[in-house]
């Protein structure tokens, strides 16, 4: 072996090992941003029930566009740290939740619902989100837990089977599946959002008419 | 001490120490590049929510009560959303790298996505895209343009080698499997790139100069819609 090859396994190992390192920490990750988007979602009745104690309207504004700032800014952060999900040499090679492309699918829809209606003035379209929401934490949750994270308890038959199924890269068939079908319902919303934003853009009065 | 032999060759310390060295180097620098490739996507998505989402701030800024509350709001959406743009303008100038553009799997378009962004800035630095309806539909069909470049080689090439069925694409759309063409649309687009920087050097020069001149300054603040007392929250 000449110092070059061992240079080239070096830096093949770098490589290769950097990208799982931040890619698996991304997906270890999730779960909290996650939980932190279901806190802040959830948490509108309590924000409401603060903002009406403010004697000050600046405050009551403040507090307000704090909290919707951070709420969204929540969502946005969930769909772009989920970004692996749909890049199919990632979720083939790395142990990943088979349905993390839907859940952040399921970000995405919340977000465009936001977008082209009003779910705080609308109370079934902020239950659709919320369902929405509870949907995306599942399709990320139970496979997190129980498949990539419940892969050295020593399961065994059923359980060690669903637990294989439930992570990429022992479903690698699947997971190639999940990619396109989350690619194609993600562009399809972007789509929808693209010509809502532009159509809004032409004709501005209809935007206070919605 | 005496030389490590890995194989049949014995190595001393010095040469481990010089392949460690070159590998972090190396390693690092290809991790670092690739990292910001992998990104790039997500940045890009960003860029689009921001620049898409703005209806909703506009909805948002309704609400206000205040004219203080409405301000920092669209401040703060407007600095977000355009800081974003240059920053991933400033991060896609590693396409723009002969030798990285050569050696990497890149995106073979991400050179032309470079560039329709910039288009993107352009119309934002010469004219008002919150106030014209027409000029945001042409910032937006750059950035669609942008992204799509971006997205499709990214996605279906560089991050699905493991697709046998995607292989025929995964040996067109890289730049590193296809260096002829990596190189031609790179230097256009560079071409491109100096052409619009040019463009935009002497319209600010002339700008400025102008505005000397007149004392004018051109206003900026909130969308033209929205430029009236805000209306009390519902």
């Amino acid at each position: 072996m000449s110092v070059q090859d061992l240079t080239n396994a070096i830096v093949s190992g770098l490589q290769a090992g950097g990208e799982q390192f931040l890619e698996g920490t991304m997906a270890g990750a999730l779960p909290i941003i996650w939980l932190f988007i279901l806190a802040l979602h959830l948490a509108r009745p309590y924000m409401l029930q603060l903002v009406n104690k403010f004697t000050l309207r600046l405050g009551a504004d403040l507090l307000w566009l704090v909290y919707i700032a951070i709420r969204e800014v929540a969502l946005i952060i969930g769909v772009a740290a989920s970004f692996m999900f749909f890049f199919p040499d990632v979720v083939v090679t790395d142990a990943l939740p088979l349905t993390g492309g839907l859940a952040a699918s399921c970000v995405f829809a919340v977000l465009v619902i936001k977008l082209v209606s009003d779910p705080d003035n609308n109370p079934r379209l902020f239950d659709l989100t919320s369902v929405l929401l509870a949907a995306g934490a599942a399709l990320y949750f139970i496979p997190y837990i129980l498949g990539v994270q419940a892969n050295a308890i020593g399961l065994t038959g059923t359980w060690n089977a669903i637990s294989q199924f439930l992570v990429t890269n022992t479903n690698p068939i699947w997971a190639a599946g999940m990619t396109y079908g989350s690619i194609g319902i993600v562009s399809v919303l972007g789509a929808v959002a693209a010509y809502y934003s532009t159509r809004i853009a032409a004709h501005p009065v209809s935007e206070t008419e919605a | 001490m005496n030389p490590i032999a890995i194989g049949a060759a014995p190595l001393s310390p010095n040469d481990i120490n010089t392949a460690i060295t070159n590998a972090l180097i190396q390693g690092g620098q290809g991790w670092l590049v690739m990292t910001i490739v992998a990104f790039l996507p997500i940045i890009w998505t960003i860029t689009l929510m921001f620049h898409f989402g703005r209806p909703y701030m506009i909805r948002m800024l309704r609400k206000c009560s205040l004219r203080f509350g409405a301000d920092v709001w669209w401040m703060s959406y407007v600095l977000i959303r355009d800081g974003v743009m240059v920053v991933l303008f400033c991060m896609s100038i590693i396409f723009f790298m002969p030798n990285l553009v050569d050696s990497m799997p890149f995106p073979i378009t991400a050179p032309i996505s470079a560039v329709f962004l910039l288009w993107a800035l352009l119309v934002k630095l010469v004219r008002s895209v919150d106030d014209e309806p027409q000029m945001y539909q042409l910032a937006s069909v750059f950035l669609i343009l942008g992204a799509t470049l971006y997205y499709i080689p990214q996605v279906f090439a560089v991050e699905a080698t493991s697709q046998v069925h995607l292989a025929a694409l995964a040996n067109t759309l890289q730049s590193s499997a296809d260096v002829t063409w990596a190189n031609g649309i790179m230097f256009t687009s560079l071409a491109l790139l100096v052409l619009t920087g040019g463009f935009i050097f002497t319209y600010v020069l002339g700008t400025i100069n102008r505005a000397a001149i007149s004392g004018k300054r051109r206003r900026h603040g909130l969308p033209a819609e929205l430029r009236r007392p805000v209306e009390a929250q519902p």
